[in-house]
């Protein structure tokens, strides 16, 4: 298991590889494309003390090498959320991390406490939004604190990562995910209109490296890098870097057999790059997904001979 | 759902707007049914970065034939992967003996299979083509479906009796315009129906899908007293239950 975080309830994860918010749902929801056992957690999409429409108009703009989401946050309100999901986080295969996204500091702490005793969530993260000063950080942070026993993780946004990653540790974070895909604006090619959203990419990774780097060596809390990892190669740079983690995004979409292939080549399953593994030796079982798992458990085992059958 | 390689068999121009490529595609890709879409990528590259929509036109037995634009390269023995069958087939109700396909400002591709599958169960089966739908070359589609010729307005002629003789009608529309085309086809429904009952017209909400699992919830809509998702709910939805249209209509 690697510690994540410590303290008097620690984090910690079969594997450094984890799901990032508005990804992989509210559960297992890509479980028949990943086996999703193979992460170490996955942080569910946002939650919110009241429920949340999905946005009105375009909510997809595709990019060069990339793609901007305006999605709305839609979600079922943080009671809803629990009444859905809880009994699939108790019984799943990965730990969850439930990410409250930052309204106000009353119902993030609200939110925290509906989630104190789930079970099958591990942590908390708590996503600052873009323009989140340190008083709006510490506000945040330091009510989550105060209504939770889990680990807090507070998610910065990409552009004020440096401002406000002190303020989030004397708040009280336990740990900072750096960082939260940016916000961009696209025309829509349909519309013709300009949209605002979050954008995310492969190129995403150099902004958020370098933040994670530049953040390193000035906070005493865990770094977990997020932002356009695509391969394993991307993750061990943000380790390389000074995180102890690494949350992958948007590859999902794209190329949902890297996920697994990144989380098993963190996770000691394969050789390291650096020894110039094959990956062949491993790929076979790539997308043997827990659906598919329990389809092959359920069906009836080859008939064994007997030991004392005449030659 | 799986996610599976797949190796272009055949390339064949079907028109100078569009070609059909025949996929062999893994077992439990084989059994796609009308309105499922398979999610595609052909490179390694990010560019393009979200997967293409592929939509099937027709299946024999290891192959599906899915229609692609005329302008995009495609070579047999290219690899491509896919993600799929993403979706739930489209509803055809066995009572229903007059099927009314519409497709307006946009290719009935979507609707190719459900038209042989309503064929096949000795259904009358006729295609309104509206707007630029026009455009869309008819040398490939079974002399049994009747072709109907509309405007660029969103009609087409003897529009109230087509209505009237459908027992059971599907529409296609392209995002953003398919809401506008929706609420046009609900009053035009509204006009010639005392009261336009549920599982009749059936549109498809087909909006960009970057997971195609119902994970991202970017292709979330309100639908009567719940929330669905195209990628997984749809991409067949009945009229009077979709909000938006009926929004739409009431202006």
């Amino acid at each position: 298991m690697i510690e994540i975080t410590s303290g008097k309830q620690p984090l910690r994860l079969a594997n450094p590889v984890i799901g990032a918010a508005g990804i992989f749902g509210f559960s297992g929801e890509y479980s028949r494309l990943i086996d999703l056992s193979k992460l170490g957690a996955l942080v569910t999409n946002p939650v919110t003390w009241r429920p949340r429409r999905a946005a009105s108009g375009t909510r997809v703009v595709p990019l060069d090498s990339g793609v901007l989401v305006h999605t709305g946050l839609p979600n079922p309100g943080i009671h809803g959320v629990y009444r859905t999901f809880a009994t699939k986080w108790k019984n799943g295969a990965t730990p969850i991390i439930v990410h409250i996204a930052a309204t106000t500091p009353e119902e993030v702490g609200q939110c925290a406490q509906v989630l104190e005793t789930a079970e099958g969530v591990v942590a908390v993260e708590i996503g600052l939004n873009d323009e989140a000063s340190h008083r709006d950080a510490r506000l945040m942070i330091g009510t989550a604190r105060q209504y939770t026993h889990l680990p807090v993780l507070a998610k910065l946004p990409l552009y004020a990562a440096q401002h406000v990653a002190l303020a989030a540790q004397e708040a009280g974070a336990d740990a900072l995910v750096i960082a939260a895909p940016p916000r961009g604006t696209a025309r829509d090619p349909l519309t013709g209109q300009l949209v605002g959203g979050r954008v995310y990419g492969p190129w995403l990774k150099a902004l958020s490296l370098r933040a994670v780097g530049q953040i390193a060596g000035h906070v005493q809390i865990p770094i977990i890098g997020c932002g356009g990892v695509h391969n394993p190669d991307d993750a061990r740079d943000f380790l390389e870097a000074g995180a102890v983690a690494v949350q992958v995004d948007s590859v999902a979409w794209v190329r949902p057999e890297m996920v697994e292939v990144i989380a098993r080549n963190l996770g000691g399953l394969e050789l390291t790059r650096a020894a110039g593994a094959l990956a062949d030796e491993w790929r076979p079982g790539l997308g043997e997904t827990a659906v598919m798992r329990a389809q092959l458990l359920a069906s009836p085992p080859p008939a064994i001979p007997p030991d004392d059958l005449p030659e | 759902m799986q996610q599976a390689q797949a190796i272009i068999e055949r390339v064949r121009r079907v028109s100078a707007s569009t070609q059909h490529l025949d996929l062999a595609v893994e077992k439990s890709q084989r059994n796609v049914e009308a309105g499922q879409i398979f999610l595609a990528r052909r490179t390694e590259s990010s560019d393009p970065y979200l997967r293409e929509p592929w939509t099937p036109v027709s299946r024999n037995g290891g192959t599906v034939v899915v229609e692609r634009p005329a302008t995009q390269h495609y070579t047999p023995g290219d690899v491509v992967n896919l993600i799929g069958p993403v979706g739930k087939p489209i509803p055809l109700r066995d009572t229903a003996r007059n099927l009314l396909l519409i497709a307006y400002d946009s290719a009935p591709t979507s609707l190719l299979m459900l038209a042989d599958d309503a064929l096949r169960k000795k259904m009358a089966v006729t295609l309104a083509l509206v707007g630029t739908a026009l455009h869309y070359p008819l040398d490939g589609l079974s002399q049994e479906i009747e072709i109907i010729r509309g405007d660029s307005e969103g009609a087409w002629p003897e529009q109230a009796e087509t209505l009237r003789w459908a027992e059971q009608i599907v529409a296609v529309a392209p995002p953003p315009f398919d809401l506008l085309h929706y609420g046009r086809l609900l009053s035009a429904l509204q006009d010639i129906r005392l009261d336009v009952p549920s599982d009749y017209a059936y549109v498809l909400y087909q909006p960009p899908m970057p997971c195609g699992v119902g994970a991202c919830r970017a292709c979330l809509l309100d639908y009567g007293k719940e929330e669905a998702m195209a990628c997984q709910d749809g991409p067949a939805f009945d009229l009077i239950k979709l909000k938006a249209v009926t929004r739409e209509a009431g202006r």
